[in-house]
């Protein structure tokens, strides 16, 4: 019984990181951004590499019992078996397929060859259809992404002071990211509304214009977007779902939180005796530890913001508009496939964006043996 | 325990729910067959169109309407993913554009099937030429209209008075009135100008002009003829004389726009500023004219006269004018492929455009504030007396049965072209600098493009 | 002193901006049409109009997709649950040459976008009959679920050794362990498992919108995207029907916290 109190922990932050996931509901189902491996430490995930036991006793068992468990094992193993062959195998081989074709769901694909990567090379040229979407997908991942690792150490540097009522605090904190994902888009739609939304009202307080939030198409963030400079209202429709996305950021603070509190307590002993104080402990020791969760969020967080579906088509009430300014990758692929009937060309800007986001995870990867400070041992 | 209970009881709900097919609760073999009919009329249309269903329920005992309402932007999506699930609605309702494309992809089935014998054939002589052909594609009945859009030019008759002018009938009156207040409104900006082309009515005002966008003997697209060009070039010649910039002001607050009120109607006191004393907008207008007229009424003040007309013709010798013309678009009923009840459906759109029985489709449109299908509608008793009573609805109606009123050519992407050529008239009438020749000619390439390559690949798949 | 007060007071303006919009939706769900036109970002509403809320109820078939949303959440709590602790198990506890290739292939899913997967995935619903039945998305959750299936794989992990060869000295097969050893040990990691899946298809929207077109199959989440369409305009209605959707979310949220994760937030 006590083993099992301990395992509480790690479970259940592995838990709350999965309320992540759960924000965003994604088409296709069982798929999503879900947390690896523990994040709060390290070292967990080498529990998984660990001396087995089970290598023990597989040593004593005979032969008769080799061939068991070889059965048993494939018996267990078969619901996810069945699974990836169904849902992940045969579905890789088909779009790939697919995306060298003319294919609209009710007749049969026509091999056209590479017309549909052909057509997705044009479009990336001239800035329309997949070229607008990757545009629109780079602007709110690499807004969102890094805004939402500053937030979250931030406000997890904040929430771990020890202060009467910090669980309180924290929990308002966290809140926001377990509420439904359409509940809180039908709330934004209505707090976003530029004239009588509660946004504009609080910019009002401190003297900032109101913003076109999800009418605007442009934002001042943007090429060619001098139109908007004089008018004041510099933010636009993605800038209105970065801000909401924002708003979620609780469950990367409680990995955050869990990180800092594995920081052993003597790394700051030591530097306060060194004479820093709480910035240049933020600097040197606080920051340094918590790289490697960061390392963890920046990825999952960047494959989480390339899958957002659900919270877009509520804002953008299933169209992407305005302007096509919410046309993230994940809303034109929806479009193309259901709306427009060119699954062939939905096909392969699916693929071409599983191989961007492959680069972007190898590369940082490669980034992170500069900057992730991997402890060794607890 | 209580699992194992909750465990049961769910399995009993899923052996429920998850059947595919409908009416499988209940056992009762005299029960009606359910058509299932997916619509996107929200508001006071909804009710109008569920009390026809409810009628229709009523005065039969084989079939039983189910309407369902699909607000938003994708009953498209929705019904290509039902039609590719296997289990669409055996009834959908979508504007008239999307036929073709429909029709040669094998989403939608031709409803002739359902007809018994000479049914067909009297329903093409039944409809109005305009409703004919916004249903027929291929020479068969992919759709059938339900209801036609009519555009006309309403105009303000007592503000046309106070300054000495009639309601124009050739381009050359139109452009002295439009010339007139455009004069009036530089002086003092709150006053309302004369006519301001939306760049969306090119379509209407090229077939005036005697244009077309597709030859239908040769099948080509002729988006850049010589009439074409002409009623552009006349457009974007009102956006000049306001200037270019003023106009794109004014037109900002769109009258389409939803939750716009209709811009041709006046505001107390003299704070016109944005709105007009003449411009083209279809039938379902007249209903906020009437709630106009009768506010005023209970508010004692003056009493403006509306009314609307055929849209001018111009005089000019090269070109081959069409009188009574306009682009017609409308809704239309289609039975996707694979619904289980074609024969249902087809009774169902009997009922609804009065095809057996004209009076209840002339209680419909009365409701509705609809156009009728047929002229047989039209010259029911209740109808007259409606017309009689509405005497702006009844210019609408009158222009049903003209045979210059034209749609959208029928071919499949037809929703491209017609994007497609408003862009590019959007761009001649705020651009000077752009020759509207050039525009529409790229328009056109860009849609041959397009064309050529859902030709090859639909036409080629499936005949 | 001052450093605490500085503190203090940051920390309840991050809260107040993190909790405003949630006081908003749920006064302004409480308020007439006139209040909000007038006067929507004050706290308290003037007299609560608790009709908000029967009438929002009343404008969509409400307990029709409340039973429906309840019957997906069970389906697929029942199906994650059994397929997830099988295949760990078959993972974790059972020695047997594939199941690292697997584990690893179990890992690399999760990392893969949905976007590939989503048009293969609805023709093959489709062809299986499924389209527009509650199978649909349920059935799925009956091969497993990566995630899942890690976070059960580690907890099995733990359970110790000895317990498992005590079981097998009394007899006990590989399903005799599991069924009678592994599971009443790991209710816990399994209750876990259970409750994020009825969080994830109660919320779950996607689903329904490329899988069901009949309302009377609508789960709340897409019948609430659907109610949005077609009352967009009526704001105190939208946020009466958004705040009875979140409700239970953040009761289970509430409870769930004291039972799983409590030692993690005091910690």
């Amino acid at each position: 019984m006590k083993d099992e109190l301990e395992l509480e922990l790690p479970l259940g932050l592995k838990t709350r990181d999965q309320v992540i996931s759960i924000r965003e509901t994604i088409p296709g189902g069982a798929i999503s951004s879900k947390a690896i491996h523990d994040p709060a430490s390290h070292t967990n995930v080498q529990a998984t590499t660990l001396p087995n036991p089970i290598e023990n006793s597989s040593l004593k068992s005979s032969g008769s019992d080799h061939r068991s468990d070889t059965v048993a094992g494939w018996l267990f193993c078969s619901p996810w078996i069945v699974g990836f062959l169904l849902l992940f195998a045969w579905p890789f081989v088909a779009s790939l397929y697919w995306s060298f074709c003319r294919f609209d769901l009710v007749n049969p694909p026509q091999w056209v060859g590479l017309a549909n990567y052909y057509r997705i090379g044009a479009e990336v040229g001239t800035g329309k259809g997949y070229g607008l979407a990757l545009w629109n997908t780079l602007y709110y991942s690499l807004l969102s992404v890094p805004l939402s690792v500053v937030m979250g150490v931030g406000l997890a540097v904040l929430l771990s002071a020890k202060v009467p009522g910090q669980k309180f605090y924290r929990t308002i904190v966290f809140l926001p990211s377990v509420i439904p994902v359409v509940a809180a888009s039908v709330l934004w739609l209505w707090l976003l509304d530029p004239e009588s939304g509660m946004i504009n009202y609080a910019l009002s307080w401190v003297g900032i214009p109101a913003q076109n939030w999800l009418v605007q198409a442009r934002s001042v963030a943007e090429p060619e977007t001098m139109s908007v400079i004089g008018t004041g209202k510099l933010l636009g429709s993605k800038d209105a779902i970065v801000l909401m996305s924002l708003w979620s950021v609780g469950n990367f603070v409680v990995i955050y939180l869990a990180a800092i509190s594995n920081i052993p307590a003597s790394l700051h002993e030591a530097a306060q005796l060194d004479g820093a104080g709480v910035m240049r402990r933020l600097i040197h020791v606080t920051i340094p530890m918590l790289s490697p969760v960061i390392f963890f969020n920046l990825v999952m967080g960047l494959i989480r913001s390339v899958q957002t579906f659900a919270s877009i088509y509520v804002l953008s009430e299933g169209t992407g508009e305005p302007g096509g300014s919410l046309s993230l990758i994940s809303i034109h692929l929806f479009l193309s496939a259901f709306a427009d009937l060119q699954m062939g060309y939905a096909s392969a800007m699916a693929w071409i964006l599983f191989v961007i986001l492959l680069v972007v995870t190898a590369l940082l990867f490669r980034t992170s043996r500069h900057w992730v400070h991997y402890r060794v041992a607890g | 325990m209580m699992i194992r209970t909750l465990f049961m009881v769910l399995l009993m709900h899923l052996s429920l729910g998850c059947t595919p097919g409908r009416n499988s609760t209940e056992s009762d073999f005299r029960q009606p067959e359910e058509v299932v009919f997916w619509h996107f009329w929200g508001g006071e249309d909804r009710v109008v169109v569920e009390h026809v269903a409810t009628r229709f329920n009523q005065s039969q005992s084989k079939y039983h309407v189910r309407p369902i309402a699909m607000p938003g932007n994708n009953l498209n999506a929705k019904l290509f993913l039902s039609v590719a699930g296997g289990d669409p609605p055996d009834l959908v309702n979508q504007d008239d554009p999307v036929l073709a494309d429909w029709a040669t992809r094998g989403l939608i089935q031709p409803i002739d099937a359902a007809m018994s014998g000479t049914e067909s054939e009297k329903l093409e002589k039944w409809l109005f030429p305009a409703a004919k052909s916004l249903s027929m594609y291929d020479g068969q009945f992919f759709a059938v209209c339900n209801g036609l859009d009519i555009r006309a030019l309403y105009f303000n008759r007592t503000a046309l008075q106070e300054e000495g002018f009639v309601a124009p009938e050739t381009i050359g009156e139109l452009d002295a009135i439009a010339d007139h207040f455009a004069g009036l409104n530089s002086r003092d900006s709150n006053l309302p100008l004369g006519y301001l082309p939306d760049s969306r009515r090119l379509w209407a005002w090229s077939y005036v002009f005697g244009g077309s966008f597709l030859d239908p003997a040769s099948n080509q697209l002729t988006i850049d003829s010589a009439a074409n060009v002409a009623a552009l070039n006349w457009m974007s010649g009102h956006y000049e004389r306001v200037g270019i910039d003023r106009a794109i002001a004014f037109r900002s607050g769109d009258q389409s726009l939803p939750g716009k009120t209709f811009p041709l109607l006046p505001v107390q006191g003299d704070q016109n500023a944005g709105r007009y004393v003449m411009m083209m907008d279809g039938q379902w207008r007249v209903r906020d004219i009437n709630r106009f007229l009768a506010q005023r009424e209970t508010d004692n003040l003056t009493m403006p006269e509306f009314g609307a007309c055929s849209l001018p013709v111009p005089s000019d010798d090269s070109l081959q004018p069409r009188t009574n013309a306009g682009w017609v678009n409308g809704n239309v009923f289609m039975v996707p492929a694979g619904a289980r009840n074609p024969s249902g459906a087809w009774e169902f759109i009997k009922f609804w455009i009065g095809f057996n029985d004209p009076a209840i489709a002339a209680k419909t449109c009365e409701a509705g504030g609809w156009i009728p299908v047929s002229p047989e509608v039209v010259q029911t008793d209740s109808f007259q007396k409606y017309l009689k009573r509405e005497p702006l609805f009844a210019s609408f109606v009158g222009l049903a049965a003209s045979p210059n009123q034209f749609p959208t050519p029928k071919i499949p992407g037809a929703l491209k072209l017609q994007r497609t050529v408003n862009a590019a008239a959007y761009d001649a009438m705020t651009h000077p600098d752009k020759n509207a020749v050039d525009l529409l000619r790229s328009a056109q390439a860009e849609i041959q493009t397009s064309f050529d390559r859902m030709d090859f690949d639909h036409k080629e798949g499936s005949k | 002193m001052t450093k605490r007060w500085g503190s203090t007071l940051l920390l309840w303006f991050v809260c107040l901006v993190f909790a405003m919009p949630l006081i908003v939706m749920v006064s302004g769900s409480l308020k007439t049409p006139e209040q909000l036109a007038r006067d929507p970002y004050s706290v308290v509403p003037e007299s609560p109009a608790w009709s908000n809320y029967v009438q929002a109820i009343g404008s969509m078939p409400f307990w029709r997709y409340l039973s429906n949303t309840l019957i997906l959440c069970g389906g697929c709590v029942i199906g994650t649950t059994v397929s997830c602790a099988m295949v760990a198990f078959g993972l974790a506890r059972v020695p047997w040459a594939g199941r690292k290739l697997l584990f690893a292939l179990v890992t690399v899913t999760m990392l893969l976008p949905w976007h590939i997967t989503m048009i293969p995935r609805f023709v093959l619903i489709s062809h299986l009959g499924l389209y527009n039945s509650f199978w649909a998305i349920i059935a799925p959750t009956f091969l497993g679920d990566a995630f899942f299936i890690f976070l059960l794989r580690q907890f099995f992990l733990t359970i110790p050794q000895s317990y498992l060869d005590a079981g097998r000295i009394d007899g006990l097969s590989h399903w005799g362990l599991f069924w009678h050893l592994v599971v009443p040990m790991s209710r816990p990691a399994l209750a876990t498992v259970a409750l994020f899946q009825f969080i994830q298809t109660w919320n779950d929207f996607s689903g329904p919108l490329l899988y069901l077109n009949d309302p009377q199959k609508f789960p709340l989440a897409y019948g609430l995207e659907r109610f949005v369409s077609s009352y967009g305009d009526q704001t105190h209605l939208l946020l009466a029907a958004a705040a009875l959707f979140t409700l239970p979310v953040i009761m289970i949220f509430f409870a769930a916290q004291r039972a799983f994760v409590e030692g993690i937030a005091t910690k």
